[in-house]
């Protein structure tokens, strides 16, 4: 059984609709990278994934559980599930460290000794030294809160983690190091659905692509296929734009 | 005895511990009726934006009533007013309530402002996390939010202190009281009158240098 499956799923905002009838499944341990135009409904879907914008229509069922139904506990779902966004989000108020730990102590009930070892080994595992714990997001580079962001997902030891377009607000010299840590992940086997612009990641370390424009996912396959033989003329005509 | 519209320093530097203990008496009303009005706003600031039919109604009418009708209508109200309805309160009672409901209404507007400052992302975040809406609130969002509105909360607390003057209507020994007190006893105005101006300034002055602290401390981009 796949870990996730998204079934007809439809999002409408008021007159527009953004998701207009998406199916994917995702198996544990895959990476699936979706690639496509702005406005196509990428993000929109992830943000439905774990519920933050409830679907108009459809199922998202994760782990057997359907996420749309009425009674489910969705605060205690979404901590199986990381998300990062493409504006790092930080509690701008608090510093890396407390930016880890606030969740673990009130989510996750865990002492707060504890819960600040478990933020110190997630911010080294993404590259940051004990250092920056003390730091505040605004002395941090795009980059560094991106990473802290990751680790903050991370954290609360999710099962799918979704990337919305993670390095899109970043300096250009400062998105390696952030696809790097991403990189690092899915070696790992840590299952993933990554939003991007960043065709290199997408081709090398993604396991699936999807094409999404419309609200619709146009075309998916192995990255080699969608790079080197894009069947749809849309996905050409995107792909020769980008590439 | 000097004429009414003398300076008269020796009764000046004789008034000087009345007035003093008029001006804490004033503080004191003040200090309460923020920290009451600083609840009621936040809760009625919360009701204005959370996604309901009923809340977001109640506290906008609130804050309308309370803002389209005079303070010293209000106090009269609650102290003339209440005792018809069989609900006796003393006078001190009386002022802290009217001028906590008051600041309240004003300050349920600044904690909506503040709360709308904080980028939706920062709640998305949080409840993508597992949080629930009102953990959220309440570590991610109102923490942020009291930051961007300390000036504006600084300001409130400002007019609070001069607005607490009319309290004298209802017999409160507060600053401006005393200092009418004074001029009838003494028949001579400038000199408690200017007295009372003082110490409003000597408290005014330095709230107001602090929400100019802030202020400079938000557009700094300082760390908390």
């Amino acid at each position: 059984m796949s870990l996730l499956k998204i079934v007809n799923l439809h999002k409408r905002f008021g007159d527009l609709y953004v998701l207009r009838g998406v199916n994917m499944e995702v198996e544990k341990g895959e990476v699936v990278v979706i690639i496509g135009p702005s406005g196509g409904g990428k993000s929109t879907l992830l943000k439905c994934i774990n519920m933050l914008e409830p679907p108009t229509e459809g199922k998202i069922i994760l782990d057997g559980i359907d996420l749309t139904a009425k009674g489910v506990d969705l605060n205690k779902i979404r901590q199986r599930i990381g998300i990062v966004f493409q504006q790092f989000n930080l509690f701008s108020h608090l510093t890396a460290l407390e930016n880890i730990t606030l969740p673990l102590r009130i989510v996750k009930k865990i002492p707060k000794e504890e819960a600040e070892k478990i933020a110190i080994k997630y911010l080294k595992k993404v590259g940051l030294e004990e250092e920056f714990a003390s730091y505040y997001p605004h002395q941090l580079s795009g980059g560094q809160q991106q990473r802290v962001a990751i680790a903050r997902a991370l954290a609360m030891n999710p099962e799918l983690m979704l990337f919305d377009e993670v390095t899109s607000a970043l300096d250009p010299e400062r998105v390696k190091e952030v696809l790097n840590v991403m990189e690092e992940l899915a070696r790992e086997g840590m299952t993933m659905i990554v939003v991007t612009h960043e065709m290199g990641f997408a081709r090398e370390v993604g396991d699936r692509v999807i094409f999404m424009d419309g609200g619709v996912i146009v075309e998916e396959g192995k990255p080699e296929e969608i790079f080197t033989s894009p069947k749809h003329p849309r996905t050409r005509q995107f792909l020769s734009m980008i590439l | 005895m000097a004429g009414i519209g003398q300076f008269d320093f020796n009764l000046f530097i004789k008034i000087l511990p009345d007035l003093a203990r008029g001006a804490i008496v004033t503080l004191k009303f003040s200090s309460l009726s923020i920290i009451f009005g600083l609840i009621i706003g936040t809760i009625f600031g919360v009701c204005r934006i959370v996604k309901n039919l009923i809340l977001p109604k109640i506290a906008t009418a609130y804050v309308e009533l309370i803002r389209g009708t005079p303070l010293l209508v209000q106090i009269m109200i609650v102290y003339y007013g209440l005792p018809a309805a069989g609900i006796n309160l003393p006078p001190e009672v009386a002022g802290v309530l009217a001028l906590s409901i008051n600041s309240g209404a004003y300050i349920a507007e600044i904690i909506r402002a503040g709360i709308q400052s904080v980028p939706k992302g920062q709640m998305d975040a949080a409840r993508s996390l597992g949080m629930t809406y009102f953990q959220a609130m309440r570590y991610v969002v109102l923490p942020q939010a009291f930051r961007n509105i300390l000036p504006a909360l600084g300001n409130e607390f400002i007019a609070l202190i001069k607005d607490s003057s009319l309290l004298s209507v209802i017999a409160i020994a507060e600053l401006t009281r005393t200092g009418m007190q004074i001029y009838a006893v003494t028949f001579n105005a400038w000199t408690p009158l200017l007295g009372v101006a003082m110490f409003y300034l000597m408290m005014t002055l330095p709230l107001s240098k602090l929400v100019d602290h802030f202020q400079r401390r938000i557009g700094g981009h300082e760390s908390p």
